[in-house]
């Protein structure tokens, strides 16, 4: 009787100990790694809607381009608070995206 | 008043005739001494772009990027837009720590990306141990002999060729020899498949040269739009961007890629297609649309 009691609070305080390993409480570290991957993802979410689009660049009528143009001009400063490598290449691929929209809508007003 | 305006009308047509035969044989000796001349740099080296400024201070040499192999398995849209490579030598400034997080070279050189069955060998890492020297030098290998996995003359030896003797990739790509990749898992931007803009013609100045008719749809299934508009191309309107040869040769507009990674000019046909001259009605790379 004894050696199951023991048993069983030995495997309640392992199973709480692989518990609390699993959860720490968060640590600043964790919490601004999640922060950061939350904030580069939702970025990279934002940017890809965007810019997933520049293929019916021709479809769209200027009212859209605006607008697509507009979520351009709001994602650059997030853009811009990226680590310096990663900001020069997004940086390059939303001017990209951008520039092709902002030619469209020019040719289209100019029409 | 009808008398004289017939003469006139065939003598006109006379000139025109003389002007085109005269142009085409100057076009042709040109082009021929051109092509001696100039020397197009062997198969092997076409298209190679040195990556590193010269007189620069490195501890590895120069990297030579094979536009060749790269292009038969991706797109040009892949690496120019998609990676944010530039479209001008040395214009990305590309770093070893760029490709240790990923970036550039290091997006497909990650030593875990697949291709075919084989892991894609990792680019630079920040720290180069002496013993993985030889792996630098695969891609770090101006002025030195490296023996390439891929041999230029065995992986082009099935594939049609251009009267130059270069790859004729867009009939590669049609007879299904090369199949580019215009997706790179966790980096591209998927996208729905493009409906291509109409061809249209860009009239020639030269009485003696075919117009020509640019097939939208051959451009944009590489390069999206992206690659042309507006940065090369800044503008559709018809009249508005002129441009000669003279200007393509020194690399602008078209010669951004013709004559540096795409099919040379001396291939004049590829692009001067239309079977008809249009004696004076044309502007000089002035697109009209049909």
């Amino acid at each position: 009787m004894n050696i199951r009691l023991h048993i069983s609070v030995l495997v309640t305080a392992l199973t709480a100990a692989l518990f609390l390993m699993e959860s720490p409480l968060p640590s600043h570290d964790t919490v601004s790694a999640r922060a950061v991957a939350y904030a580069q993802d939702s970025w990279q979410k934002e940017f890809d809607d965007i810019c997933s689009k520049t293929q019916d660049a021709m479809l769209f009528n200027v009212e859209e381009l605006r607008n697509l143009i507009a979520r351009c001009d709001a994602l650059k400063p997030r853009i811009e608070k990226l680590e310096a490598s990663e900001r020069k290449v997004a940086t390059k691929k939303l001017s990209v995206c951008r520039d092709l929209y902002e030619f469209v809508r020019e040719a289209k007003e100019k029409k | 008043m009808n008398s004289c305006a017939k003469p006139r009308k065939r003598s006109d047509a006379m000139r025109r005739s003389v002007l085109y035969w005269i142009g085409a044989l100057c076009l042709c000796l040109s082009l021929t001494a051109g092509a001696e001349g100039k020397n197009l740099p062997p198969p092997q080296d076409y298209g190679v772009t040195i990556m590193g400024a010269p007189g620069e201070q490195r501890v590895l040499p120069a990297v030579r990027f094979d536009h060749w192999l790269h292009r038969a398995f991706y797109t040009c849209r892949l690496c120019h837009v998609d990676l944010g490579f530039a479209m001008t030598r040395n214009g990305t400034g590309v770093k070893a720590d760029m490709n240790a997080q990923g970036l550039y070279c290091g997006a497909c050189h990650d030593g875990q990306r697949v291709h075919g069955n084989r892991a894609i060998f990792a680019a630079c890492r920040t720290s180069i141990r002496p013993e993985a020297a030889a792996e630098c030098n695969r891609c770090h290998s101006v002025g030195i002999p490296v023996k390439r996995m891929y041999d230029y003359d065995s992986f082009t030896r099935k594939l049609p060729k251009q009267k130059t003797g270069l790859v004729d990739w867009e009939k590669a790509e049609e007879q299904g020899f090369i199949r580019p990749s215009d997706i790179l898992r966790g980096v591209s931007v998927v996208r729905p498949r493009m409906i291509p803009q109409g061809d249209f013609i860009i009239n020639s100045r030269g009485l003696w040269m075919t117009d020509i008719i640019f097939s939208h749809k051959k451009h944009a299934d590489w390069n999206g739009c992206e690659v042309c508009h507006p940065d090369i191309f800044p503008s559709v309107k018809k009249g508005t961007v002129r441009y000669s040869m003279f200007q393509i040769a020194e690399g602008e507009y078209c010669g951004l890629c013709h004559d540096r990674v795409a099919f040379p000019l001396v291939e004049c046909q590829k692009c001067h297609v239309k079977s008809t001259p249009h004696p004076g009605k044309g502007v000089e790379g002035a697109a009209s649309r049909p």
